[in-house]
């Protein structure tokens, strides 16, 4: 198409050093996402998409390769990436128009204008009137919206998610995935979402980064050609199976291949192992 | 938010601390007037009541309560403080925490008062001395629940701060310190009954001022009653700080913090 690239992976590794030797936990990722595009990631628990998360996102800066965000090189937390956790994140002191006026504050932007942001999108994600609430008197979809618009207030080139709806029951997560579509749509916002649902991978995504199981390297990009906008009926469609079928076809592979090495290391562990498994 | 109901109903369980109260009052009265055990010890409530009225009318008692008071306010201040930092200091830092928190462990049992001596020689015989005994006392509690609760305050929180790139100073204000609030005003309580006891042990030891000389004085002239008297107005005073905590901590938006 042209426009520059809004967030380029290039040659991303990560590698820890254990006891047992040498584990690789990335490598060599390499992707581009284009701006206003939809790129989901999926892959079997275990592949690094945490890490890779967090590394893109700058909490980690420990890895191998680079990461460039509108032509600027970056490691470290920047302004320009914003990052919506899997786990309630939403601060519990805060009131909701508190919470999402957060990153203006921290920014000294004064109180009117920000809290007038904050209500904008606060509406945008559509918690308009729950202003003055607190995150305990909301359900757990309501304060995952808050986190987002809170990320999203600042503004941010790159909308980076590792997996927002994780907490959700099904029918939540397709009218939450509907209503992140809409947003993104109107703010016609970059994101990268991380994901272990195939169907809100292909619900959401132009593309879908498939990536192995451990070392995580990229399998495979599937574009999705499912006609815009999407609500969360698409899910019934003939086109809509055939999609989630081709990434499963991939991803049973990778996922089988993570089951076999899981049980193993347990299996080797014994039961007088010391401690709890150090992963879901 | 609904208003806090300043009445309550009378549930089974109020109705049981009421009771277990009345039964108290009527056992204390039955061994005072029974003769069973020596009246010096166990004096009627009424000559309790009446010591505490003929106290309570005197001016002298009102500068022992003052002195009191403000021996304990600057101990908690002081301790209170001191120990907030230090938690702060010990949670945050994983390497310190490992090094120094054993000692506060071991030391916070440690009855205070065997460091008196020591306080008498570095602070003198007066005030400082009862300031710094109660502010050692008030110290452990409020350290060792800060540094503990720094720990507890939700991971998830802190990478929000990291990734929104908040400096060192706004991840504390802004995150830490809000976070700890319903911890910090445990410590606090805890720390406002440690500091009371030290700075009572203090004024006993060496003191001609204050509460706790009150009820000595009263007690070497085997005024029994009066002795009472003094303790419980200590105990009205403690109970009276503790509510007031009490209702702080549910009121604060601190009582919304959740793990």
């Amino acid at each position: 198409m042209g426009a520059a690239p809004a967030l380029v992976i290039e040659d991303v590794a990560k590698r820890y050093d254990t006891p047992t030797g040498v584990l690789i936990a990335l490598e060599r990722i390499s992707f581009d996402v284009t701006p206003g595009e939809f790129v989901c990631i999926i892959g079997p628990s275990g592949c690094g998409k945490s890490t890779l998360f967090n590394i893109v996102g700058g909490l980690d800066r420990d890895y191998e390769g680079r990461v460039t965000v509108d032509g600027e090189s970056i490691r470290g937390p920047h302004p320009a990436i914003g990052m919506v956790f899997q786990e309630e994140s939403t601060f519990p002191w805060r009131s909701v128009q508190d919470n999402v006026a957060f990153p203006l504050e921290v920014r000294g932007i004064p109180k009117k204008e920000r809290l007038e942001r904050a209500r904008h999108f606060l509406a945008l994600v559509g918690l308009s009137g729950f202003e003055r609430h607190y995150p305990v008197q909301l359900s757990g979809g309501m304060r995952q919206r808050v986190a987002i618009a809170r990320t999203l207030v600042s503004e941010p080139r790159l909308l980076l998610m590792d997996e927002p709806f994780g907490a959700l029951d099904e029918q939540t997560r397709l009218l939450l995935g509907e209503a992140v579509l809409q947003i993104q749509r109107a703010l016609a916002q970059t994101t990268l979402l991380i994901t272990h649902s195939i169907t809100e991978a292909v619900q959401l995504a132009d593309r879908v980064v498939l990536m192995t199981y451990r070392p995580g390297r990229v399998k495979r990009i599937v574009r999705i050609d499912l006609p815009r906008p999407r609500t969360a009926d698409i899910a019934g469609s003939a086109a809509f199976g055939r999609c989630v079928a081709e990434i499963w076809g991939d991803l049973r592979e990778e996922a089988s291949l993570g089951l076999r090495d899981d049980e193993a290391r347990t299996r080797e562990a014994g039961w007088r192992g010391r401690g709890e498994r150090s992963e879901p | 938010m609904v208003a806090p109901r300043l009445t309550r109903r009378l549930t089974p369980a109020l109705a049981l601390q009421i009771a277990t109260l009345l039964c108290l009052w009527a056992l204390w009265e039955g061994a005072a007037q029974s003769g069973l055990v020596w009246r010096g010890a166990v004096p009627s409530s009424v000559a309790v009541l009446r010591a505490l009225g003929a106290m309570l009318a005197s001016r002298a008692f009102y500068r022992d309560l003052g002195v009191t008071l403000g021996e304990v306010a600057a101990a908690v201040a002081i301790g209170g403080a001191s120990g907030l930092v230090a938690g702060l200091v010990l949670g945050i830092n994983r390497f310190l925490g490992r090094a120094f928190e054993p000692y506060l462990h071991y030391l916070a049992p440690t009855p205070k008062i065997v460091f008196l001596p020591v306080i008498m020689l570095l602070v003198g015989v007066g005030a400082g001395s009862k300031v710094a005994l109660g502010a050692l006392s008030g110290f452990f509690p409020m350290a060792l629940s800060v540094a503990v609760g720094v720990r507890e305050v939700n991971p998830v929180l802190l990478r929000v701060g990291r990734s929104f790139n908040l400096g060192p100073a706004q991840m504390l204000g802004k995150i830490y310190l809000p976070a700890l609030t319903p911890t910090i005003i445990v410590g606090l309580r805890l720390s406002l009954g440690l500091a009371l006891v030290g700075c009572l042990l203090a004024e006993l030891n060496l003191s001609n001022a204050g509460l706790g000389f009150l009820a000595m004085q009263a007690y070497n002239q085997l005024d029994i009653p009066t002795t009472y008297a003094v303790l419980l107005v200590i105990f009205a005073l403690a109970a009276l700080a503790n509510a007031v905590l009490g209702r702080l901590a549910h009121r604060s938006p601190a009582g919304r913090v959740r793990r």
